[in-house]
């Protein structure tokens, strides 16, 4: 009667820990993600906040107190039109982030569904498909972005998907070459024996196995994704001031940095704060889900 | 004329990578500066007589008869040569290739003594024919010159380059011999020699054109390196497209023992910020211009290398008449009104800009241009209500395109602020390349455009006849016929200079009553300037006179 009651509290290893379960687990161990985590959440969590929060317009001007120095009534200072840099960065960093991981998750989701495809079927399918990778590769990104807009307008949501766009080519080439190594192996032949659909493999078995690689390139193409739109944006591409966003901060505080340095260090740090945080979480990530290491 | 680019866009195809690359290299530049491995060009050429030129942007071309921006005509100046050129201090007419001239009594016809010794750089003999020949083919329409009325003072040219004269011979343009060439003009024009030191009236190698193309067609090969055939102290020897271009001393000029320099490199660098790290890494003996925010910097420090001088310019914002938001007069006066200049040129330019409420800079030929302009946000306010935009409501979305350059950025930052705060309508930047730009503006495919004028020529006309119905520079889509009479008939017909100058006042009351234009400010030219390099005067035209430089290393 009460008999699968006491099995599962006498046994309770029996029972196993899914993959997330484990995941959370070994995060929970690893200080520096956590730490990133922490920050990554407070991150977003003001840029939601921005508009409720933020101490003054953004588009605020007030010429008379341009580039003043770090002070009570601004903290980080203020631009060289008298805006507030705190309100600036609060608002550059809605852009920024939401750039990162729009554009980001949509060079996932494509990269990983192409890649996991085409290295799992192989054969004529894969070569049709990573060819049709390689001529993507070879058009110049900048001019087929520069299309994009010039074809749809200016508008930032494109711009997200555009960079995305160009950006799961190289997340392809990755998955795909797991996919290769992953496929041959005796739990995939198990699980085929065992009569599962291929897309019941891909994605229970085959996908999982490759998060490892995705996921710490995935951190490494939030930053650069952020640096393009800064790029993009400075060739009058991407957003228009008075908006902002962290990569078009650091490029105009770059040219004042020896008169008013406050305009350069201040998003500096946001930006790297973001990138540490990235880059610690991605790597706990990476040890957290990856099957093949050790359960202890 | 001349737009002032001073056109920059900090990458140049590359991975958005090189911020971070470009915020390390600065840093490690900061580093160096001062320590100084290797020899630097400013003291490598202090000994070989090299002068290395920071010049702003690529040129476009160096077709004197098509190029129409500053950096060109410092490139063009040092190749080639007019009949006269400009004394480096006052700007005064001085002989060129014409050692003479005699005025007839009335002031119509010039007639031009040329020098034995003028030759072109391939040594070939320079004649009065060339002169002929060259403003024949500024006049073709197919050449697309926008420069083609700097020749209208010459008796039916205008005429001719509009089609009512199909024989050149008609125009006032003789040789009368290989020597002497004879210039007949509509009426007097006080300002005529000094048009001719403008690269517009520049003569032109005819079988060095016809080699590569017809004389009237665009963008042939006649001006790259190894093609070029000029009769200026200089000659070309070396383009680089964006890295440098090298003129070297001209061994046929007529004045060559009296020229100094052996050779001139002319980097183009869009990135002011670049250059004057470059300048204080003596990379280069002069800038073009200087970042707005380290002008406090060099002044506190009161640096001699800093020159700021007056300049002949207008900065100023054209509207594009023919959308609907801006056809009517009464908005564009608003816009204009809402501006509040003073707050511009002290905290955003600083260079020492003066306000400008009129187009033509003042003190321009003893013309002090008077303007009922003001910066007046509550006035603004109403007029723009009385045109149906009570608070700005209702006002479509507006949009200022500009070249990629940080100024022209910061100050469309803050006039978008600006007629946000005073007026509540919203207005977007869009910035484009310089040349991009120039084509945008010309096909009238923009709502506001930032534009500059700097003058070609020190009189009122030269601002003044911008705005002509169909002024290649217009580009504004305004266009009045008294206007146009005035400045085209009026004008030229007042035989005292205060009665010229009556005229003009007319005709810019004009101007402003429809604001086809926002003027800004008037420029002062603002550069760094080694102080090795000798004779090179401020004037109020910023023109260097190349031939007359020297270099000479403090001891």
């Amino acid at each position: 009667m009460n008999n699968s009651s006491s099995e599962t509290t006498v046994m309770p290893d029996d029972q196993g820990t899914s993959l997330w379960q484990d995941a959370w687990i070994k995060l929970s161990k690893n200080r520096l993600a956590l730490f990133g985590l922490a920050v990554l959440v407070t991150l977003i969590l003001v840029s939601l906040l921005t508009p409720l929060i933020a101490p003054y317009g953004y588009e605020e001007q007030n010429l008379d107190m341009g580039a003043t120095a770090p002070s009570l009534q601004h903290w980080l200072g203020t631009d060289i039109f008298g805006r507030d840099m705190l309100t600036r960065i609060m608002y550059g960093g809605r852009v920024s982030l939401m750039v990162g991981f729009i554009a980001t998750a949509v060079a996932l989701v494509i990269g990983i569904l192409w890649g996991a495809t085409a290295g799992f079927f192989g054969g004529r399918l894969d070569a049709v498909m990573m060819r049709i990778v390689d001529v993507l590769y070879a058009l110049p990104f900048m001019i087929f972005i520069i299309l994009l807009m010039v074809v749809f307008g200016r508008n930032i949501l494109l711009l997200f998907l555009a960079i995305g766009a160009v950006e799961w080519l190289t997340m392809a080439r990755i998955v795909r070459s797991q996919v290769m190594s992953l496929r041959n192996q005796e739990f995939v032949e198990a699980a085929h024996s065992l009569g599962l659909s291929q897309w019941t493999i891909i994605r229970r078995h085959i996908i999982p196995n490759t998060l490892g690689p995705v996921i710490v390139y995935t951190t490494l193409t939030i930053p650069s994704v952020m640096l393009l739109e800064a790029f993009l944006s400075f060739l009058g591409l991407g957003i228009q001031p008075p908006e902002s966003s962290w990569g078009l901060l650091i490029n105009y505080g770059v040219e004042t940095m020896e008169e008013f340095p406050w305009l350069l260090i201040f998003p500096g740090i946001a930006l790297s704060l973001t990138l540490f945080a990235l880059n610690f979480l991605g790597d706990g990530l990476r040890d957290a889900l990856d099957p093949r290491t050790s359960k202890d | 004329m001349t737009y002032l680019s001073t056109n920059w866009s900090l990458y140049r195809g590359k991975l958005a990578t090189e911020l971070g690359l470009k915020l390390f290299l600065a840093l490690v530049f900061v580093g160096l500066t001062g320590c100084g491995s290797g020899e630097s060009n400013v003291s490598a050429g202090n000994k070989n007589g090299t002068l290395y030129w920071g010049n702003g942007t690529e040129p476009q071309t160096l077709d004197p008869q098509i190029a129409t921006g500053v950096p060109e005509s410092h490139i063009i100046s040092a190749v080639m040569e007019g009949l006269v050129l400009k004394n480096r201090k006052t700007l005064e007419p001085i002989p060129g290739v014409a050692e003479s001239w005699d005025i007839s009594a009335d002031g119509t016809v010039y007639t031009f003594k040329l020098r034995d010794n003028a030759r072109w750089s391939n040594g070939d003999t320079h004649t009065a024919h060339d002169y002929a020949w060259s403003w024949w083919r500024a006049l073709q329409p197919a050449l697309g010159n926008l420069y083609a009325y700097m020749l209208f003072p010459i008796k039916n040219a205008r005429q001719y380059y509009e089609g009512d004269i199909s024989d050149f011979s008609e125009v006032g343009v003789k040789a009368l011999d290989d020597r002497t060439l004879q210039v007949t003009l509509s009426f007097p024009t006080p300002y005529f020699l000094q048009l001719l030191d403008h690269y517009s009236t520049y003569p032109v190698h005819k079988e060095t054109i016809e080699k590569f193309g017809d004389a009237d067609q665009r963008g042939t090969r006649w001006t790259y390196e190894g093609n070029l055939v000029g009769n200026g102290p200089f000659q070309l020897v070396d383009w680089k497209i964006n890295r440098r271009i090298v003129v070297e001393g001209n061994p046929h000029y007529w004045d060559a023992n009296n020229v100094s320099l052996n050779k001139i490199v002319f980097i183009p660098i869009e990135n002011i910020v670049t250059e004057e790290r470059m300048f204080r890494a003596k990379q280069l003996h002069v800038t073009s211009s200087l970042p707005a925010d380290k002008i406090s910097v060099y002044r506190a420090a009161k640096d001699p290398e800093l020159r700021i001088a007056p300049y002949l310019g207008t900065y100023y914002y054209r509207l594009n008449v023919r959308k609907p938001q801006l056809k009517d007069p009464r908005v564009r006066r608003a816009l204009a009104m809402s501006v509040d200049r003073q707050r511009l040129v002290d905290n955003i330019t600083k260079g020492g800009q003066i306000p400008a409420y009129a187009m033509t800079p003042p003190g321009t030929m003893g013309y002090y241009p008077e303007s009922d302009l003001t910066f007046d946000p509550e006035g603004a306010k109403r007029l723009l209500a009385e045109a149906g935009y009570p608070n700005g409501e209702g006002f479509p979305s507006t949009e200022i395109l500009y070249n990629t350059n940080e100024g022209h950025r910061k100050v469309a930052v803050a006039l978008q602020d600006m007629w946000k705060k005073h007026l509540n309508i919203d207005i977007r930047l869009l910035n484009q390349e310089w040349k991009v730009y120039l084509d945008t503006e010309s096909a009238g495919q923009y709502e506001i455009s930032r534009a500059g004028w700097i003058g070609d020529y020190v009189d009122p006309n030269n601002f003044l006849d911008l705005f002509l119905c169909n002024g290649g520079n217009n580009r504004t889509g305004w266009c009045n016929e008294e206007y146009d009479r005035l400045i085209l008939d009026v004008a030229p017909s007042m035989s005292s200079l205060k009665e010229r100058l009556e005229v003009f006042q007319k005709a810019e009351n004009m101007l402003l009553d429809d604001m086809p234009i926002i003027p800004i400010y008037t420029y002062t030219s603002v550069q760094l300037v080694n102080s090795a390099v000798k004779n090179l005067d401020p004037n109020i035209m910023n023109s260097p006179a190349y031939k007359d430089i020297y270099l000479q290393a403090d001891k």
